[in-house]
């Protein structure tokens, strides 16, 4: 592929859309990955020869996909509004989730992934709890687990401090200068930080391909944090590599083929496999933009006085 | 060369005057010889590269691949293949691109399609289609314009808002539009991409890879009797393929007038005459190979024995 004018990357030619190249300059794609492979790791003289270039593309293709999952740190964001079903589907490119957060009044506010289960199948059962079933001997369900039920309501407690917590409203009076509830004694000997949350929460059910909320969260916008595994939904020409990680590519394809080829000496893998992890380290390293400008902000909050 | 060739094999031959062979079966023995030779080239260039990697060769002068690929690459040509249906392409043969293929080299797809529709006029050398807009079509000089009707090929040479003049690769005017109604195509010749060899045992699971499925960006593509088949299926029409080969050398005939003195006189301007298509350096392999039918064919096994023996030592000599 040829380099872009500046016409062509500004303005895409004039075509559109005309952002289609904007920052393309940091990303090497994966045709051009497996190509100067072909050309310059296999052949008659290389270490690599006769290997069908599908099999260049798989290793390649695996390479990217564990480099989405953390090294890349390319995270993608998406927002959609919850209704009163407290769901959230899952992107169609989702694989694991870095932050959810509920965006109000103008402020992200990150939720706590709830330690317990909020969502549960259920199967429905005679007044002996026998499990029912329909004439074609399939298991009857119900819409609605109670558990589920009483979430999607807004009837379910939380251990949490939030709307749900069943001190929330909770009614006190003032005497005397002084506040009084009617908390049963014992009952509350101090604060469990871990729950000390006032926000909703949500527990992802990776199966059904949902987030589920606690009921604070009917209405409201979710701004999910996540990573994809880089595929571009089966697009080839969208896939791309951050270009420090061009040369770690290449090791990668190279070591994975020598691993999983007979008759390729141990000493030649070892060369391969640390070449290939150090080009790694290099890689994150660079990435991670480790510099002075940058770690000013974060050193200057050392100087805060702690109360 | 191939007068040469003969004159020698004959004069070897022609002990006692019991030497002769017929034109005829001169021409046999020499096809035998040159194929021989022709495929040996093959191994050949095997060798050398396995004596590179093995450090045993040299550069420049001493650069013998090189040598083998020159020769090889005469017989190199670029073709674009004849749509069968679908995504079934005729390899190369007689009918379609003139010569028969000895190896498929390289298959590229062009997978850019710029237009596409009917030709309404007719002009010689042209394709003409007053209901498309060709330049905003983006059609440029040097893209590929496939006749789907005819199976025809060409190259564009100059563009206007309906007209495309059409050439050949080697730059003569191609009139591959001669009828109304002929289906085109026109491909960015911009955008190609190499199709891979896939074996049969491997393209159906190579079809349901989620991860590896061909695509237009990586191609693959099967073969099985005359047909090639390329995948993903949606490369279906003319002017998308083309392929590299090597084709078989021509069959040599030394071709001759009518006898004088009772021989046959050679005539290279009848016109089914055709020379060797190896490099002078192979004469003396295709005397000796030549050599050696012969004197098969009269029972004259010291010709025979001496043929072999000469060819063996010329064999470890270049080693």
């Amino acid at each position: 592929m040829a380099y872009l004018t500046t016409y062509q990357y500004y303005e895409n030619d004039g075509n559109l859309p005309l952002d289609a190249n904007w920052g393309s300059y940091q990303y090497v794609s994966l045709q051009d990955i497996v190509n100067n492979f072909m050309l310059m790791y296999a052949g008659n003289h290389s270490l690599v020869n006769n290997e069908e270039r599908y099999k260049i593309l798989f290793h390649a293709k695996r390479a990217i996909q564990e480099l989405n999952y953390d090294a890349f740190k390319e995270i993608k964001i998406l927002e959609l509004s919850v209704c009163d079903t407290l769901r959230y589907v899952l992107p169609h490119d989702y694989v694991n989730w870095v932050r959810i957060s509920m965006y109000k009044d103008g402020i992200l506010r990150p939720l706590t992934e709830n330690i317990q289960t909020n969502w549960s199948k259920a199967y429905l059962q005679d007044n002996d709890c026998r499990i029912l079933f329909d004439q074609d001997k399939n298991i009857l369900e119900p819409k609605y687990s109670g558990i589920d039920y009483d979430r999607i309501t807004g009837s379910k407690k939380s251990i949490y401090l939030n709307q749900g917590s069943p001190f929330n409203g909770m009614e006190g009076y003032y005497y005397d200068g002084l506040w009084y509830f009617d908390y049963e004694i014992g009952a509350r000997f101090g604060l469990n930080t871990e729950t000390a949350n006032f926000n909703p929460t949500f527990k992802i059910d990776k199966k059904a391909g949902v987030i589920n909320f606690s009921s604070g969260m009917s209405g409201q916008l979710c701004i999910l944090e996540y990573v994809s595994d880089g595929m571009e939904g089966g697009d080839n020409s969208l896939i791309t590599v951050n270009k420090l990680f061009e040369d770690y590519m290449y090791a990668y394809i190279e070591y994975s083929i020598l691993n999983s080829k007979l008759g390729v000496q141990e000493y030649i893998i070892n060369r391969a496999r640390k070449r290939k992890g150090s080009l790694l380290r290099n890689a994150k390293i660079r990435l991670s933009n480790i510099h002075p400008g940058r770690l000013l902000m974060n050193m200057r909050g050392k100087d805060k006085w702690l109360k | 060369m191939i007068n040469s060739v003969r004159n020698t094999v004959l004069s070897i031959l022609n002990k006692n005057n019991y030497g002769y062979i017929s034109p005829s079966d001169f021409n046999l023995f020499a096809k035998q010889a040159q194929m021989d030779i022709f495929e040996d080239y093959f191994y050949q260039y095997n060798y050398q590269i396995n004596k590179e990697n093995a450090r045993q060769s040299g550069t420049g002068f001493a650069d013998i691949k090189k040598q083998y690929e020159e020769v090889i690459d005469t017989f190199s040509l670029t073709n674009f293949l004849y749509h069968s249906n679908s995504n079934r392409f005729f390899v190369p043969n007689q009918l379609t691109t003139g010569d028969d293929y000895f190896l498929l080299n390289k298959v590229l797809v062009y997978t850019r399609l710029l237009a596409s529709g009917t030709n309404n006029v007719l002009g010689v050398g042209t394709l003409q289609d007053t209901t498309t807009d060709f330049q905003s079509a983006g059609v440029q000089v040097g893209d590929i314009v496939g006749n789907t009707t005819t199976n025809k090929t060409a190259y564009v040479s100059n563009v206007t808002t309906t007209i495309l003049t059409l050439v050949s690769i080697d730059g003569t005017s191609a009139n591959i539009f001669t009828a109304l109604n002929n289906g085109y195509v026109i491909y960015d010749d911009g955008v190609v991409t190499e199709a891979e060899k896939v074996t049969h045992s491997k393209i159906t699971m190579l079809n349901n890879s989620i991860l590896t499925a061909p695509s237009t960006m990586f191609p693959a593509y099967t073969q099985e009797s005359t047909i090639l088949s390329i995948f993903p299926v949606s490369i279906n029409t003319v002017g998308a393929v083309q392929c590299q080969y090597i084709r078989y050398p021509k069959d040599p005939k030394w071709t001759y007038v009518n006898l004088f003195g009772g021989e046959p006189s050679f005539d290279q301007s009848q016109p089914d005459y055709q020379d060797f298509e190896l490099p002078l350096e192979d004469e003396p392999t295709l005397i000796l190979k030549i050599l050696q039918y012969a004197g098969m064919s009269i029972r004259e096994i010291s010709a025979v024995q001496f043929a072999q023996a000469t060819e063996q030592k010329n064999d470890m000599d270049e080693k």
